[in-house]
């Protein structure tokens, strides 16, 4: 399988719903990396997505996978989707519905190749369902055999529109365990639409954030998502949703990215120029918090 | 919180566990630190940085003796005391700064803390954080 890097240099107005929007990215994806796609929706992820697999034309701009051209609007080179070799995975697969797992794994290969076949089968847990038909698989399964399908391709890019999304929390942790596993063991370039920070952690080996159009932010997880100019390794943001005096102090009330609920010590110098609202940072050393499991 | 600036004058490591020391007018302090294996490069001998700590980690004693583990130590004067209920704050002139702690109201009657007193505060550097400047 060949691997290369893939060159973005593209414009795209879009109209979003909240008003026109210029999609304008300008970046290198490395060859085998994990590449999620990360940030709120409207942001313009999944349109990129599409404009990679050829499915949405930019308005201008070059994208290259190696040394071949996909897009060129100089040149007025625009490769379809079918000859671009990529895989493009949405969270609503559509499996087909009169064949196995096996043939709906087989459908998909290039050239007939059973030992691939088994490999695959093997490789999501799905070898003892291989002679079902969709409709009795569970939700999970439908999505190991939309993987192994889109793998199956041999595709140069593997692109995954939320793939996970529509499955609950068990199902989702391992099925992302199965796509790192197939990742490592296949090292096909895979760019990965995401807004679940947690999924991003468990799989990316590269984050590009994009806000409004634009990458903000690029690196590995861990560098993307934690504040480097504070040594606290505890680093929550949130938002003050209330300020209580006590005694000598304020009991601040604080509502993370995902909900939880924290309550801080502040005192009067802290809050100079806080107030309620106010998205703030929360943090501690890696020393003071106990950790237990849940049950 | 408490914040102190200070300059790197030493870093050691061991893993991902850093213990770091800071200079502060003379004064040197220590910060156990866990950082990922290439630490920021802020964090390094010679920079300038920001000593943080949290008012209700500051330790006070008085007439201390014998040898203890805490590896920051201020020598203090008392300058204001806020009595509440539970909790009182105690604001401390250290060199030319301010530092704040914040202890019982009980541990403040039971060390009769009392405007001009001469006390230490006292710090774990597992309790101290730094900060990009």
């Amino acid at each position: 399988m060949e691997n290369s890097v893939i060159f973005i240099d593209i414009e795209k107005r879009m109209l979003t719903a909240n008003g026109p929007m210029n999609l304008s990215i300008h970046t290198t994806i490395p060859a085998g990396e994990l590449v999620a796609l990360f940030g709120e929706s409207g942001a313009g992820k999944t349109t990129l997505l599409r404009i990679l697999a050829g499915l949405v034309t930019p308005d201008k701009g070059l994208i290259k996978f190696g040394s071949t051209i996909w897009f060129d609007s100089e040149k007025k080179i625009n490769i379809p989707p079918q000859l671009r070799n990529i895989s493009l995975m949405f969270q609503d697969y559509a499996l087909f519905p009169n064949m196995t797992v096996e043939q709906n794994i087989q459908f998909a290969q290039p050239e007939k190749d059973q030992s691939k076949v088994n490999e695959l089968l093997a490789l999501f847990g799905l070898t003892e369902f291989r002679k079902r038909k969709p409709t009795g698989l569970s939700g999970g399964q439908k999505q190991r055999v939309a993987l192994a399908r889109a793998l199956a391709r041999k595709p140069q890019l593997l692109l995954l529109d939320e793939p996970l999304s529509a499955l609950d929390a068990e199902m989702r942790i391992a099925l992302q365990d199965e796509i790192a596993q197939a990742h490592q063991l296949l090292g096909v370039t895979t760019i990965m639409v995401s807004h679940d920070l947690n999924e991003v952690f468990r799989l990316a080996t590269q984050v590009l954030c994009i806000e409004n159009g634009s990458i903000t932010r690029t690196g590995k997880p861990e560098e993307v998502f934690s504040d480097n100019s504070i040594s606290g390794k505890v680093q929550i943001t949130g938002q003050i949703a209330r300020i209580e005096k006590q005694d000598t102090i304020n009991v601040v009330t604080v509502i993370s990215g995902n909900n939880q609920i924290i309550k801080v010590i502040a005192f009067e110098s802290d809050l100079e120029n806080l107030k309620i609202g106010d998205r703030v940072m929360v943090f501690s050393k890696a020393f003071n918090p106990i950790i237990s499991k849940l049950r | 919180m408490n914040k102190l600036p200070g300059k790197i004058s030493k870093v050691q490591q061991s893993g991902a566990i850093l213990l770091v020391d800071v200079d502060v007018d003379g004064h040197g302090f220590s910060a156990l630190l866990i950082e990922s294996a290439t630490h920021p490069e802020w964090l390094q001998v010679g920079n300038t940085i920001d000593l943080v700590f949290k008012e209700t980690e500051v330790t006070l004693a008085k007439n201390l003796s014998g040898i203890i583990s805490m590896r920051n130590r201020m020598k203090c004067t008392v300058q204001r005391i806020e009595r509440g209920e539970l909790l009182s704050k105690i604001s401390l002139k250290f060199q030319e700064y301010l530092v704040t702690s914040a202890i019982t109201t009980r541990a403040v009657d039971s060390l009769q803390l009392a405007l001009g007193d001469e006390v230490e505060a006292l710090v774990k550097a597992n309790e101290v954080s730094l900060m990009k400047k």
